[in-house]
């Protein structure tokens, strides 16, 4: 059932890739017929595509020549063009990662603090509610214009966007904890430090890992959109590079990568979730 | 059953009302008794007869209306655990992120047990449990039997003198209980703890305990109090079958029968 599955996959993409390649073609040649939907100016076709994606890359120059390892070629590409696919997917992901890390790491703390307090939540809440009707994304300009176009910038709008996903799905965990699991604690006699550690920490694991999934693409949307505003290298940068250029293959390139990353970055973290949820009954079916 | 002077759990006047809206409930009113150490007592009634609450006050889940308890002579303190009391509750709250073994020694890990000393303890009490094999399971793979059993295990581990016991096997089919009764008589004509065992299973009651209090309807009061005098040790399956058994049972089935009646017509 599997292999028939991946079978019919296939075949899609190999119908979407040569509808993309050679659909404009065929309206070229029959116009009346054929709609101009596919127009490369705009949507670039898959064989511009690689190729952009080589030269981009310094694997080939500009020329369609490839860029040689040892004769240095690829070095002096990748000097000459700092914002290199290369680069630029390294700092695209390391200002994603330390995003994503501090948008979950304070949100989780803020949720279990406003979660397991009536008191803390009360005083708070409005605010939080307030803030959080604020499209976070209408704070990356004021954000870029405060931390400048450094990797600080892309770090904080990302964390903005992530913090309150995180806080949300926290909270509202903290505050479900099946209350015989803390009396069972507490009649075994439990400190309320205890109590956080052994009982509400895990138990609101599953309502954490449910938000993590977002929380990276989340953390990933935020860097690309302080990289539009202001940067000097990144993922981000390398489209607002290609638009100026009317290049379609180049934001094509960076799109593609970015897709990859994201579906790389959602299976680390299934994984992860597998792991440290492996008491749950459907993570035990092999 | 040694006498010795002052009574292990003792309950004066003991009253819980609860507000609905504008009316006040009266939920338990005016319950005493004392418990000798060692002994098991059953408090038998009807649902919403109130003995479910009076355990939970004594567990300082929930604060008295009215009344005092002492434990050992000292003053049971609401929402502070008392030390040496276990409990065992309805739904067998094991952490599902723990294994068995894990969670049975859980309040071990609390009360500081070295590793070594932890780990041969719980050994004990799965083996006593019979979950041999499933130290590392997680309980979203035990059924509700092995469940129950892990969970009365985590409250006996760490050896208390009183065990309070809120109908724990009342979810549990007929053959499944037996065997929770058999586990349960073992491990109590051993330790010899005080057990205070809520339940409305005239059955259950007899088996377990030396004396049964029986509780009226709504509101919680006794009504009567039986001395159990069943030999023991006991074996759950063949007691049933002795005309002992079945003359005590007959004799409160009719007590608890008119509690039952009045029970439908409130």
């Amino acid at each position: 059932m599997k292999g028939h599955a991946l079978g019919w996959q296939m075949l899609i993409c190999v119908v979407l890739l040569v509808v993309w390649q050679w659909g404009y073609d065929l309206h070229e040649m029959a116009p009346d017929f054929v709609p101009d939907l596919l127009d490369p100016y705009f949507v670039s076709r898959p064989s511009d595509i690689m190729k952009q994606f080589l030269i981009l890359s310094c694997l080939k120059s500009k020329m369609g020549l490839w860029n040689g390892w040892f004769d240095g070629q690829f070095g002096a590409c990748m000097t000459k063009y700092e914002n290199n696919l290369w680069m630029a997917m390294w700092v695209t992901l390391k200002t994603t990662f330390f995003g994503f890390l501090a948008g979950v790491s304070s949100g989780f703390v803020l949720g279990l603090a406003l979660g397991r307090s009536a008191k803390l939540s009360a005083v708070f809440q409005p605010f939080i509610t307030a803030v959080n009707s604020i499209p976070r994304i209408a704070l990356a300009p004021l954000i870029v214009l405060a931390f400048g176009i450094g990797e600080t910038s892309k770090i904080v709008t990302s964390w903005i966007v992530v913090v309150f996903l995180v806080f949300f799905n926290t909270f509202e965990g903290a505050r479900s904890v099946d209350e015989g699991f803390i009396n069972t604690a507490r009649l075994l006699g439990a400190s309320e430090w205890k109590i956080t550690r052994t009982v509400i920490i895990p138990s609101t694991m599953t309502w954490l890992f449910a938000s993590l999934t977002p929380a990276i693409s989340f953390a990933l949307i935020g860097v690309i959109v302080g990289e539009f505003i202001g940067a000097e290298r990144g993922i981000g940068r390398l489209i607002i590079e290609s638009e100026a250029r009317g290049e379609a293959a180049g934001m094509m390139v960076a799109v593609i990568v970015l897709m990859i990353v994201g579906v790389v970055l959602s299976a680390l973290i299934w994984r992860l979730q597998a792991y440290l949820l492996r008491w749950q009954a459907h993570y035990q079916r092999n | 059953m040694s006498e010795t002077g002052r009574p292990k759990i003792e309950v004066r006047g003991l009253g819980k009302s609860f507000r609905f809206g504008g009316s006040t409930i009266d939920a338990v009113d005016d319950v005493s008794f004392s418990i000798r150490r060692g002994e098991f007592v059953a408090l038998l009634g009807p649902s919403g007869s109130g003995k479910s609450t009076v355990l939970n006050m004594i567990a300082t889940l929930l604060e008295p209306s009215r009344g005092e308890m002492f434990i050992d002579g000292n003053r049971v303190i609401p929402h502070r655990a008392t030390p040496d009391v276990g409990y065992v509750f309805q739904r067998d709250t094991l952490f599902p992120w723990r294994t068995v073994a894990e969670n049975i020694g859980y309040g071990l890990e609390l009360a500081g047990v070295p590793k070594a000393e932890r780990e041969a303890r719980v050994a004990e009490c799965v083996a006593q449990a019979g979950l041999k094999g499933f130290e590392t399971a997680y309980p979203s793979s035990l059924s509700g039997g092995m469940r129950q059993r892990a969970a009365l295990m985590r409250a006996i581990v760490v050896r208390p003198q009183v065990l309070l016991m809120d109908e724990p096997f009342g979810a549990l089919d007929t053959h499944t209980k037996i065997d929770m009764h058999d586990v349960l008589l073992k491990i109590w004509d051993r330790e010899q703890q005080t057990v205070l065992f809520v339940t409305h299973d005239l059955g259950e009651a007899l088996t377990l305990a030396d004396r049964i209090i029986l509780f009226s309807a709504r509101p919680g009061r006794i009504k009567e109090s039986f001395e159990v005098d069943l030999p023991r040790p006991r074996d759950a399956v063949k007691l049933p079958e002795t005309p002992r058994y079945a003359e005590l049972f007959s004799r409160i089935w009719h007590s608890l029968g008119e509690e039952f009646v009045k029970g439908r017509a409130a």
